[in-house]
Order: structure tokens, then sequence, then C-alpha cells
């Protein structure tokens, strides 16, 4: 499987699988944030919040894939905010586009729980914490 | 856009990214292979980008023009780097980078063509 370095104070997250995981982070970021900006100049006034919302997305996106991209303990910790908040957001997100379908139309890379997208949104940020939570484990310093 | 051609995309870009898949099965680092067949599929992405875009200067116009050129520019840049990215990884795990962009590239040429739509050519 994935080599490791040995003995390092953190094992690197952007090699191995961990360079896959990137990729599809890269992807979502610029679909995200080119759907969002799209949506912000054309059509602002007819649904800001999701739009937004949207440009949000593609936020917490871009920085979760420099998170991962990048080895030092600042960057970790930034991979592991963003990707928290990316879980908490596809998961209110979607609950409310379920629940209240009208607040919500389907119009975020969240909606539906990421139904738009293959359910990638929504398994994303658990393949990234599974990830962070491995490749933390094996240094012996820091916390986390 | 020529329909034909980006049928044949998606067949090839659904290609490549089994290709992909199978060299990190296979446990083959990205090479001088994956980088022949990523050219020749980007190629063709250019060649589609270039008729479709003389054709919408042409006057033809699609729906959501707009989106339709950040569609056809995102169409020919991503295969290039992401093959920078799975060669820079030593590692199995660079095919699956690529067969990431690849699948990325088939849903990009998906959208393209559903914009197109009924704007004949």
């Amino acid at each position: 499987m994935a080599e490791r370095a040995p003995n390092r104070a953190a094992a690197a997250t952007a090699t191995g699988p961990g360079r896959v995981l990137i990729a599809v982070y890269a992807v979502f970021a610029l679909s995200a944030t080119a759907r969002a900006g799209v949506q912000l100049a054309t059509q602002f006034h007819q649904a800001p919040v999701a739009y937004l919302l949207s440009a949000f997305s593609g936020v917490v996106y871009i920085l979760a894939t420099v998170g991962l991209a990048r080895t030092g303990p600042a960057a970790r910790r930034l991979a592991w905010t963003a990707v928290l908040i990316e879980l908490v957001g596809v998961l209110v997100v979607g609950s409310l586009s379920v629940f209240d379908a009208r607040a919500f139309p389907r119009a975020t890379v969240w909606s539906g729980y990421g139904a738009g997208y293959g359910w990638v949104p929504l398994v994303l940020p658990l393949l990234g914490l599974f990830w962070l939570y491995r490749t933390g484990r094996t240094r012996t310093g820091e916390a986390r | 856009m020529i329909h034909p051609l980006a049928i044949a995309l998606l067949v090839l870009t659904g290609g490549l990214a089994l290709f992909g898949i199978l060299t990190t099965v296979l446990g083959r680092p990205a090479d001088r292979v994956h980088a022949f067949v990523v050219g020749v599929v980007e190629a063709l992405l250019v060649a589609q980008a270039l008729i479709a875009a003389a054709k919408v200067l042409g006057g033809i116009r699609p729906a959501e023009t707009s989106t339709f050129v950040i569609y056809l520019l995102v169409s020919v840049t991503v295969l290039p780097l992401g093959l920078q990215f799975a060669r820079a990884e030593p590692t199995r795990w660079g095919g699956t980078v690529i067969a990431v962009a690849s699948i990325a590239m088939a849903i990009v040429v998906l959208r393209l063509l559903s914009l197109w739509g009924g704007a004949g050519g």
C-alpha cells in the first residue's frame, strides 16, 4: 500500500492514495467555484443564498485541497478544519434541501447531500477525515 | 460541436479512466505510456474545443454561452495538469489520479453536449 516516510514527524497527506483524494478535491474546488462565479455574475438576484452558499463551498474545497496538498502542522490543521466544515455543510445543506425544498432550490453542490454530483460530496469529507486520521496517527509529537 | 467526436471522447475518457485504475491495481506508477494515452485524448479534446469555439464565433449560440465557453476551457486544461500531478507521484496511485481527471472530462463532455443541445451543427 502507501509508502510511508519512517520516523518523520507526520506522514505526508499528499502522497499515495492521498494524491487521489487531492485530485478529487481539486476537481470539486474548480467546479464549485466556477459554478458559483457564473451564478453570482449572471443570476445573483434569483437565489442569492444558494449562490453565496455555492461560493462558500467552493472556498471550502479550495482550502481543503491546499491543506491536504501541503505538508506540516499548519497545513494539517487547515485540512482538518476545512474537511470538518465540508462535512457539516453537506449534512446541514443536504437536510435543509430535503426538508425545506423551497428554501433550497437544487442549486448548490451540497443540495440533496450532493446527489447531483453522484453523492461524491457526501463521501469525500468522510474519506478526507479518515485519511487525515490515518496519516496523523503515524507521527509521534503534536496533538491530533 | 461534432456529435460523433463527442461520443468518441466519452468512450476514450472512460477507457482512460479504466486504464489508470488498472495500472494502480497492477502496482505501476504513471509512466510514458500514461503520458502517451493522455496525449491522444487531450489532442482530441483540443480539436473538439477548437471546432466548437469556431462555431460559437461563427454565430451559433448554445444555451448559456458563457458557461459553455468555460466548460470548453476546462475541457483542455485539466488532463495536462492531472498528468503532471500523477507523474510527480512515485507510487502506483498516479494512474488513479489520471482516472479522476479523465472522469471529470467525461462529465465536462456530457455537459458540453447537453448545453449544445438544439444549437445545431
